[in-house]
């Protein structure tokens, strides 16, 4: 406890949480410009296509914000060349907890903001009917899932690399393949598409009469392990990083 | 001033040797026109075009949403060197005059976004030939590779300057990524030559091959751009006291 407070303490005056706020309203910004005027059909999809189009956003934009955020966490130490009398002071490990706790509460504040704004822009919008709690609590929790995964592989690299170039691009390759996997198939095995395989919703679009017919995805067992592989990233991300950060050479 | 930005330029070369900044310009254009190819074959019934479809197919999201970031990556790796420890301290001290020194440091972008661009249209042949395409190559593509790479000089000043002014790696490449999905917007509604971020995509011809542009806008925004973004990061390397922040 006394060093996840340290932790915040640290940050303090680093405007992350004013850098995320920044991040997430361009995410915001986005789905508010898609489907900005929807006509009365759009309005009758118009929870379900929410829960289409947070994945498609997230799957462009998360993999670079959690690459900036772990960054922001990480980079303190670098600058500081703080390591080897913090390791001095707690164990290694439980520095390594205090980043990734640190790092899970800004996440679940981002997600609920997510959901919050979706939430709002649907009945401001005037979608018909309410959303479907028992999907979206699924999306919140398998979206929240995707980016801890990423997170944690982010932290790695940014604890790893002093050079913090090396872990910002492996962020942009990743928001760049997960862009590119969405055209190849809506799962994916590698954790950068982890947000097309916990999308809860899929599409028709018929190129006769241009008309999307949005749908609660039936996942197949594929499909299903694709999801069961984001909790396996997050448990080989953090084991990873938690042994690569005890053993750094300080 | 002719030499001391030759010893700048020298310097700042020095300072990257060995550093592997470059394997991003290499790693992610290939990754798009990899793909970008691939879209194609799949979709060769649609993408009828030849080399121009090919070409939206590589640009599209390479030239949006991640070259401005990518050159934001660069761009702060630059500054970095300085905002690390006490090189501020050695920096303006330096015998050369501020502006050699920012220089130093754009030229050493603008180097390595040209050999991005050029990477980016070696590709392009490549994947093009390898696709089976017949017919002769486009012959605008000179046309977008200079367009291309001055829309790529003015990302370049903005993303200097902000790193310039913000100590941390990260944000201003975040601030990037999200300029160009702006850029998408403003492309979109036709402030796209306004916005420094945009300016790339549309001398690149991003997504859209058969676009008219003028070029004469072009120019003038793109120098405007340059000249201001230039001005004010010298400007605040000669006022603001950094070293003491």
């Amino acid at each position: 406890m006394i060093t996840l407070q340290t932790e915040f303490k640290k940050i303090k005056r680093k405007k992350i949480g004013l850098t995320m706020c920044a991040l997430i309203g361009i995410q915001f910004a986005w789905l508010l410009w898609s489907g900005s005027h929807p006509d009365e059909n759009e309005r009758l999809d118009g929870w379900i296509s929410m829960l289409y189009n947070l994945p498609l956003v997230s799957v462009i934009m998360m993999p670079t914000i959690m690459s900036v955020l772990a960054s922001r966490l990480a980079d303190v130490e670098h600058k500081g060349n703080t390591y080897k009398l913090l390791n001095t002071l707690r164990r290694p490990g439980t520095l390594y907890h205090a980043k990734v706790l640190c790092g899970i509460l800004f996440i679940l504040a981002i997600s609920i903001a997510q959901f919050i704004f979706i939430i709002a822009l649907g009945y401001a919008r005037g979608y018909a009917g309410h959303p479907e709690w028992n999907y979206y609590a699924t999306a919140f929790v398998l979206n929240f899932a995707c980016c801890l995964s990423l997170y944690l592989l982010q932290l790695l690299l940014s604890m790893v690399f002093f050079n913090q170039m090396i872990p910002l691009v492996a962020g942009l390759g990743g928001s760049m393949l997960g862009l590119i996997l969405m055209y190849v198939k809506m799962y994916s095995f590698l954790p950068w598409g982890g947000f097309l395989s916990a999308a809860q919703v899929s599409m028709d679009w018929n190129p006769a009469t241009k008309v999307i017919h949005f749908y609660y995805r039936e996942h197949s067992p594929v499909e299903l392990c694709a999801i069961a592989a984001i909790f396996v990233w997050i448990v080989v991300f953090y084991a990873a990083g938690r042994i690569l950060f005890t053993r750094k050479e300080v | 001033m002719h030499t001391s930005y030759i010893r700048a330029v020298r310097a700042e070369s020095l300072k990257l040797k060995r550093s592997p900044v470059w394997l991003a310009f290499f790693a992610l254009p290939l990754i798009s026109a990899f793909f970008g190819t691939m879209n194609y074959k799949m979709n060769i019934g649609v993408l009828k075009s030849e080399w121009y479809s090919l070409w939206s197919q590589h640009s599209l999201f390479l030239c949006y949403l991640f070259m401005p970031a990518l050159i934001g990556t660069y761009c702060s790796y630059l500054w970095r060197l300085e905002h690390t420890r006490h090189n501020w301290n050695s920096f303006l001290t330096a015998p050369l005059p501020i502006s050699s020194l920012y220089l130093g440091k754009l030229t050493q972008a603008v180097r390595v976004t040209i050999l991005g661009n050029l990477w980016i249209f070696l590709l392009f042949y490549v994947c093009g030939k390898l696709a089976g395409i017949q017919s002769p190559f486009p012959k605008e593509v000179p046309e977008w590779f200079l367009c291309g790479t001055l829309g790529a000089v003015v990302v370049c000043c903005v993303q200097l300057l902000l790193s310039l002014m913000i100590r941390s790696f990260a944000i201003p490449i975040g601030i990037a990524l999200a300029g160009g999905i702006l850029g998408l917007y403003m492309t979109n509604h036709d402030y796209g030559m306004n916005y420094p971020y945009s300016i790339y995509c549309l001398g690149m011809r991003a997504n859209n091959p058969s676009m008219e542009i003028s070029i004469s806008t072009l120019l003038v925004n793109s120098l405007g751009y340059i000249i201001v973004f230039a001005a004010l990061s010298i400007f605040y390397l000669r006022k603001h006291e950094i070293a003491a922040n």
